[in-house]
């Protein structure tokens, strides 16, 4: 699959990762990306139509106890978090 | 050793103010050049430690430790080689330092890395390339690359590591130390800053092979706060298992992909096993060529969703607060990620983006089960499979950084390791022109002490161990 890597790939790219790319980065980043893609496209060479995917080398998770733990007190764990009041974390704002 | 150390600072041979003083003194003069570590703990505050672990014992009692930065430890800063966590403290340990400071070993400091891991030279770090203590000009490969340099320096006996496709292992050949990726499952990753889930595990890093398998027995075992860790525990330090008899296939394939200088090595050493009464066959993997383009398509999409955490809200660099919630998030992660992070998640949210998820992940996973039968035939008939760890000598400051397929490539014997989840371990296995190079053996799932009780009898044979680089 050749894949066009243009300019409109990347701004849709950062609106999914949400991850800003100045205009200095996005040239090396579009060229990368297009090489790595090819790079990737090795794998087409197999025949994969009969094999099943190997999502994780563990089959399955495994359930605990439902018992309560104690956990980390709230100052702890808010220890890192740059702007709160009260106890609360202080987000930004989620509508226009 | 560290048994001897131990013992030693029980006993009063070894003053435990002269083994701190002495260990921040030789990095104190040489880590300017080297740049091994991110964070170094106060001295005293490290003597004080040391002194009172000798008096609480343990199979670690006053030994000292340095710990990959990926690792997170409680109230010492755990960067990850990132500007986005360049002041964030951790508010609880990872159970291998839980597990370590039980034993009674004393943390160092933390050791530089790629970014994330995400890289093979310790060059993506935002603190600055580590330099390889063999040859200041060249790297000591990565992510570890900080924990391999500390080793080679003479700073510590002791360090831990990770390994999500060679991390431990590059750095172990590239300074002539050694290191093991463990069987998936063995060792808890709780704690450790998720890159990808499915292919990484923590692992040891030492001088030689019996201290390896000290440190391994120390940091596995079940955890409950890991769903992924199996039951599973080493009760007692490996023994060495004698190489005559242990049948060893010989990648070919693998070999062909690398270097002449690399290759010279190897085969030196194994001519020196074979001699020694190994059995010695020549094997292919088989699909060699196509585990590295699928171990790069997982790894960036389990690190595209991993990272999605850094919103700079809860933690991290967090410069921007104006505007709504998309442009603050990507404005900061923008600003606080590095460039190999960035390529690593828009390839990943491309991969698994409408359309693109059937082409390329499922079809990776399906080249990973490929890879994992083709090993599970190889280990019916072989009990090692035995490459060279990295296919190049350790390349130069700046030879690969710039272009990622030619970093990606130094990945391709290490990769297979982590996506079938079996035990990898490298060793030293010579020298060429000075330069250290690794020799790899793959186990099947589980054989993990296995591998470290061969690996103590070949370091013999080729007596390549405790190895400092002639460093002043």
């Amino acid at each position: 699959m050749k894949i066009k890597v243009d300019d409109q790939l990347i701004e849709k790219l950062q609106r999914l990762a949400l991850v800003e790319i100045n205009d200095n980065e996005k040239e090396i980043i579009k060229n990368d990306i297009s090489k790595i893609l090819e790079f990737f496209n090795k794998i087409n060479e197999l025949n994969l139509e009969n094999v099943d995917p190997l999502f994780h080398p563990i089959p399955q998770g495994k359930l605990r106890k439902d018992e309560i733990k104690t956990p980390l007190d709230r100052d702890s764990a808010l220890q890192n978090v740059k702007r709160k009041e009260n106890g609360y974390i202080i987000g930004p704002s989620t509508v226009e | 050793m560290i048994s001897k150390l131990v013992e030693d600072l029980k006993n009063g041979n070894l003053d435990p103010e002269e083994y701190v003083a002495k260990t921040f003194e030789r990095i104190n003069k040489l880590d300017k050049k080297i740049n091994a570590f991110i964070t170094l703990r106060d001295e005293e505050e490290v003597k004080k430690e040391v002194k009172e672990s000798i008096k609480r014992g343990g199979k670690l009692a006053g030994v000292l430790i340095a710990v990959k930065d990926v690792i997170s430890t409680k109230g010492i800063r755990t960067t990850c080689a990132s500007k986005m966590l360049s002041d964030y403290i951790p508010p609880y340990d990872a159970t291998v330092i839980e597990k370590l400071k039980n034993e009674g070993a004393v943390l160092l400091g933390k050791t530089n890395m790629d970014e994330f891991a995400m890289g093979s030279t310790t060059e993506t770090s935002y603190f600055g390339p580590t330099r390889n203590p063999w040859d200041l000009e060249r790297t000591p490969g990565g992510s570890s690359g900080g924990s391999g340099a500390a080793l080679a320096a003479g700073y510590v006996d002791l360090a831990l590591g990770s390994d999500t496709g060679g991390s431990i292992r590059a750095p172990a050949a590239f300074t002539a130390t050694f290191g093991l990726k463990p069987s998936y499952g063995t060792v808890s990753r709780y704690g450790l800053i998720a890159y990808a889930n499915s292919l990484e595990q923590i692992g040891p890093m030492a001088k030689n092979a019996e201290d390896l398998g000290l440190l391994y027995s120390i940091i596995a075992g079940e955890d409950d706060k890991d769903a992924t860790t199996i039951k599973y525990s080493v009760d007692n330090p490996p023994g060495e298992i004698p190489i005559k008899g242990i049948k060893i296939g010989v990648l070919s394939d693998i070999l062909e992909m690398s270097d002449k200088s690399v290759v010279n090595v190897i085969r030196t050493a194994i001519d020196k096993l074979s001699s020694e009464g190994a059995i010695i066959e020549e094997t292919k993997l088989g699909y060699a060529e196509y585990a590295l383009p699928a171990y790069y398509i997982i790894a960036m999409s389990e690190a595209s969703s991993n990272l999605a955490r850094y919103d700079g809200v809860r933690y991290g660099y967090s410069k921007h607060f104006e505007g709504n919630w998309i442009e603050t998030f990507s404005k900061n992660r923008g600003e606080g990620f590095g460039m190999e992070v960035k390529r690593r998640i828009l390839l990943g949210s491309f991969i698994l983006s409408a359309g693109y998820y059937e082409e390329y992940y499922i079809k990776a996973l399906k080249v990973r089960r490929l890879i994992k039968n083709s090993l599970d035939q190889l280990f019916s008939k072989y009990d090692v499979l035995l490459s060279p760890t990295m296919p190049v000598l350790p390349p130069k400051i700046g030879e690969v950084i710039n272009d990622p397929i030619k970093m990606y490539a130094m990945d391709v014997n290490t990769v297979i390791a982590n996506l079938a989840a079996i035990p990898a371990i490298s060793i030293p296995a010579g020298f060429y022109n000075n330069l250290p190079v690794g020799l790899q053996m793959m186990g099947r799932y589980l054989s993990d002490t296995m591998l470290i009780g061969i690996s103590i009898n070949i370091e013999k044979i080729l007596n390549m161990h405790d190895l400092t680089a002639p460093i002043v």
